[in-house]
């Protein structure tokens, strides 16, 4: 039986594109090795999401005094945590077996090999398409430190796997995946040391929020170690070096936090000549298609983004440039967030990004705590909110913030920048009072 | 008896109106203010509504007719009526192209530069043209008329394909519409953001065309355009091309180079030697060297030679003046200096007119035969193409091979005719391939006939 389309990954790039193909009427085959959802739901974003909220809870309770909240005999008990994470991740599955079932999708589980012709062979059986999506993802990368293959080494994926608080915990790499799960673990008490190999932490990000990230998490029982070269590590012992200084830290276990990489292999995609790019990833240009007629990427496989939002709107460029709706992709518009405690959210250019273009720009920044709602809800926390402004059109370029829910309000942010709206245009938006989203209209008054 | 419903005066100074649309048709049954159609004006579109009851017994236009003020539209009455007596004598209406162009060019128009779209019916869909409500629309919303698929009648662009057209347009991000009111961009058919809405950096240039650099056309790119329409629509141009064996004037040149050390014969070139042996045969054909000036033609006695030079800036032709005496030595080197002055843009304007015949050479470029352009009002130009190896009868009758070059001789027909052209030709292998030969002065073409 031919396909309209055949997916092979069920992350957010592949369901996305298997529900989107599927509401347009394609006949769709998607095939998944693991567990629909992908890294995202199973290994990602929602499982540590969801402890990083318990964090949050307990922490709240921990710190009521502020509000006159006063709780004796407050506990972590993580093997709740763990079952309503798994309840979670549960839960969302079976969403997406409904959102299959209801569109007719065939759902295959098995090892996809992909042949010339646009056939897909699963368990011996060959399936042919028109148009192959592949959104396989992407999996921890392990640098090669001496050691790093000891049974105390963890990744990501194991992290979330524990089912017991650990006593201690080193993070190599200050990455987003690596504050993320320091904040998570510090914040119940465990005693977290970060080793980032850069000067800063975050270094994707603008240098005054990763600033901010760094001395707030601090404040949750983690060490910061930037500029550190890491030079071994031996059971649960980090050996590193700062400024030739050699220092240690202990870890049970040790997070290895330092990238990831494309999934390719096994997928026959030497059959197909698929180009690759410089980074690794498979070769697609903006509307996501490869080198070869009717073969698609999406996600993390390509090596853009490693967003799961990112993933499900290149899936949605994809299936729209399959049914003959003209669509590209926009990375400049979306959104990135670190979900530790104060949130970062940001979206657009930094200072930095533009004027690497050659853009002329101007800044303006505003700590949050001038905010009302900012304030009464988070005593004693920096915040700030900061914004690239291009000069002489004085249109949005970018918006940073660290602090309040500033992940739950950035879409703002991202559909000005989608619109390009310049600064008279958003003076005259509305923005509900009090509200911590006030900041990014009032952050305008600081650009000068 | 039959009525007919004219055609209302709208003000003063409407002379026509367009009939859009028809809202009956014939044999329906109207009363008073029964609306017939809809037509426009260029400021406006308004309902015409019948003068009269009855049955509708025919209609005298079609849709997007310029109908003339007071003019019978229709006519109303009783079914069976002969109406033929007011049917509206059509030479005084003008479907075609002409009211296209006629209300939007008119004086009082503002801005010299949003008129320019419409005033363009004598454009390849001229035939339809525009109403001058679309045209007024499209002024409006800045879209060139021209650039719109018409359906009216004859492919006509009425008020809806503009209309649609500006629906189809993509909607101005808040940058891009700044840009387009600062700087008088103009959107793409679609842009990059959402939905295909134009972003700012979407935004082109009036006249832009997505996916190419639009440069205008401009300095001696515009005269070579038109200096080459000039040329073909003021001459009956007609090419022959003969090939000629370049042993003898390759051999020539390689005696004379090894001769030469430092003089200028070490730099002859092959184009030098046809040249040379060109000017000593037009010497014998004056008819080639010559003007066709319409009702007159100019036989030069003496040539001064046009030569073709490829320059940055573009297709450059200086002439070489009075070579009919000058040796080899001197025309070499005064083609080298005429080329290099081109390329350098050092060149008298003088020194670009006044040719009587123009050589061209395509053979460095690997190209084997062409069809040169005639410089008018020259009656002739040469072009000269490649070496090729051809096979070759020798004097013992043996098949061998050699080298062999083709020339291309194009003549304006209204002052040659084939024969002789093709005499010339003959003469000038003849020429070539025994070069070198003294100029006898004498015209020993005419033998080959």
């Amino acid at each position: 039986m031919k396909h309209d389309l055949a997916i092979v990954g069920a992350g957010p790039a592949g369901y996305i594109a298997a529900k989107k193909a599927g509401d347009e009427g394609l006949k769709v085959l998607l095939v998944e090795a693991k567990k629909l959802g992908g890294v995202c739901l199973n290994e990602g974003c929602v499982p540590s999401k969801t402890l990083l909220q318990a964090a949050k809870t307990y922490h709240h309770a921990l710190h009521g005094e502020a509000f006159g909240v006063e709780v004796s005999d407050v506990r972590f008990n993580f093997a709740k945590a763990n079952a309503h994470k798994t309840k979670v991740m549960d839960g969302m599955r079976e969403g997406i077996v409904g959102l299959m079932k209801k569109r007719k999708v065939e759902v295959l589980f098995g090892q996809a090999t992909l042949s010339e012709g646009r056939k897909i062979t699963v368990d011996g059986e060959t399936h042919e398409a028109d148009n192959i999506l592949i959104c396989t993802g992407s999996s921890p990368s392990r640098p090669s430190i001496p050691g790093i293959e000891g049974s105390n080494v963890v990744d990501s994926t194991g992290i979330l796997e524990l089912e017991q608080l650990p006593k201690s915990l080193v993070v190599v790499g200050g990455g987003v995946i690596g504050c993320e799960f320091a904040c998570l673990f510090g914040s119940v008490g465990v005693p977290v040391t970060v080793v980032e190999a850069l000067p800063e932490i975050c270094p994707t990000l603008d240098p005054d929020l990763a600033k901010i990230l760094r001395n707030e998490l601090t404040k949750k029982n983690v060490t910061f170690h930037v500029g550190a070269r890491v030079e071994e590590i031996s059971g649960s012992e980090v050996k590193f070096s700062v400024k030739g200084e050699s220092l240690t830290a202990q870890g049970e276990p040790i997070l290895v936090a330092t990238g990831r990489k494309p999934n390719l292999a096994n997928l026959g995609l030497d059959n197909l000549r698929v180009d690759y790019d410089e980074r690794g990833g498979i070769k697609v240009d903006e509307r996501c298609a490869t080198n070869i007629p009717g073969v698609w990427a999406a996600g993390d496989v390509t090596g853009r983004a490693w967003l799961a939002h990112a993933a499900s709107r290149m899936a949605e460029v994809v299936v729209h440039n399959i049914t003959g709706r003209k669509d590209h992709m926009r990375y400049d518009s979306i959104p990135s967030v670190v979900y530790t405690s104060p949130e970062i959210a940001v979206v657009g250019l930094t200072k930095e990004q533009a004027e690497e273009r050659g853009m002329k720009v101007t800044t303006g920044k505003i700590p949050m705590s001038i905010n009302a709602r900012y304030l009464a809800e988070h005593p004693g926390e920096r915040g700030l909110c900061k914004v690239v402004v291009e000069e002489g059109t004085r249109r949005l370029l970018g918006m940073h913030m660290i602090g309040g829910a500033c992940s739950e309000m950035i879409f703002g942010a991202a559909a000005m920048l989608e619109t390009e709206l310049q600064e008279a245009e958003i003076d005259e938006i509305v923005f509900p009072h009090p509200t911590t989203s006030e900041v990014m209209k009032d952050v305008f008054m600081a650009v000068r | 008896m039959a009525i007919p419903v004219i055609m209302p005066r709208l003000g003063q100074s409407v002379e026509d109106c367009i009939l859009a649309e028809w809202k009956i048709a014939p044999g329906a049954v109207v009363e008073e203010g029964t609306v017939l159609a809809v037509i426009e004006t260029d400021k406006a579109s308004f309902d015409l509504e019948s003068t009269a009851a009855g049955t509708v017994l025919d209609l005298f236009w079609e849709e997007g007719d310029d109908v003339p003020v007071l003019a019978n539209v229709v006519a109303v009455g009783e079914e069976g009526e002969d109406v033929s007596g007011l049917r509206p004598q059509k030479e005084t209406a003008a479907p075609t192209a002409e009211p296209a162009s006629t209300p939007a060019t008119s004086s009082d128009t503002p801005t010299p530069a949003a008129e320019a779209p419409v005033v363009t019916s004598s454009g390849g869909r001229a035939e339809a043209g525009v109403s001058p409500r679309a045209g007024k629309l499209a002024l409006r919303s800045g879209i060139d008329p021209e650039s719109i698929v018409g359906t009216g009648p004859g492919g006509r662009v009425i008020e809806r394909d503009v209309e649609s057209a500006l629906a189809r347009r993509p909607r101005l991000s808040a940058s891009a519409a700044v840009s387009a009111r600062k700087a008088g961009l103009e959107p793409p058919v679609r842009g990059k953001g959402l939905a295909g809405m134009a972003l700012a950096g979407d935004m082109l240039e009036p006249g832009a065309i997505e996916g190419a650099k639009v440069e205008p056309v401009k300095g001696i790119r515009k005269l070579i355009a038109e200096r080459m329409m000039e040329s073909f629509s003021n001459t009956a141009q007609f090419t022959l091309n003969s090939t000629f064996d370049a042993t003898a004037i390759q051999t020539y040149r390689k005696r004379k180079r090894e001769e030469a050390g430092d003089s200028n014969y070490s730099k002859i070139t092959l184009n030098d030697l046809i040249a040379h042996a060109l000017i000593q045969v037009l010497k014998r054909h004056p008819d080639l060297n010559s003007h066709f000036l319409g009702d007159r033609i100019a036989n030069f006695e003496e040539v001064h030679l046009g030569v073709a030079v490829d320059t940055p800036r573009g297709l450059m032709v200086p002439v070489l003046r009075s070579v009919c005496s000058k040796s080899l030595e001197d025309l070499s080197v005064g083609i080298k200096e005429l080329v290099q002055s081109c390329l350098e843009g050092t060149v008298l304007p003088d020194q670009l007119s006044g040719g009587t015949f123009t050589l061209t050479n395509l053979g460095m470029l690997g190209v084997d035969h062409f069809t040169p352009v005639i410089n008018p009002p020259e009656a002739a130009i040469l072009g000269v193409g490649g070496i090729s190896l051809k096979s070759v009868r020798g004097e013992d009758g043996q098949i061998t091979t050699a080298e062999c070059i083709t020339l291309s001789l194009t003549i304006d027909h209204q002052a040659v005719d084939g024969a002789p052209a093709a005499r010339f030709l003959k003469d000038l292998v003849d020429t070539l391939e025994n070069y070198p030969v003294e100029d006898a002065g004498q015209n020993n073409g005419g033998e080959t006939t």
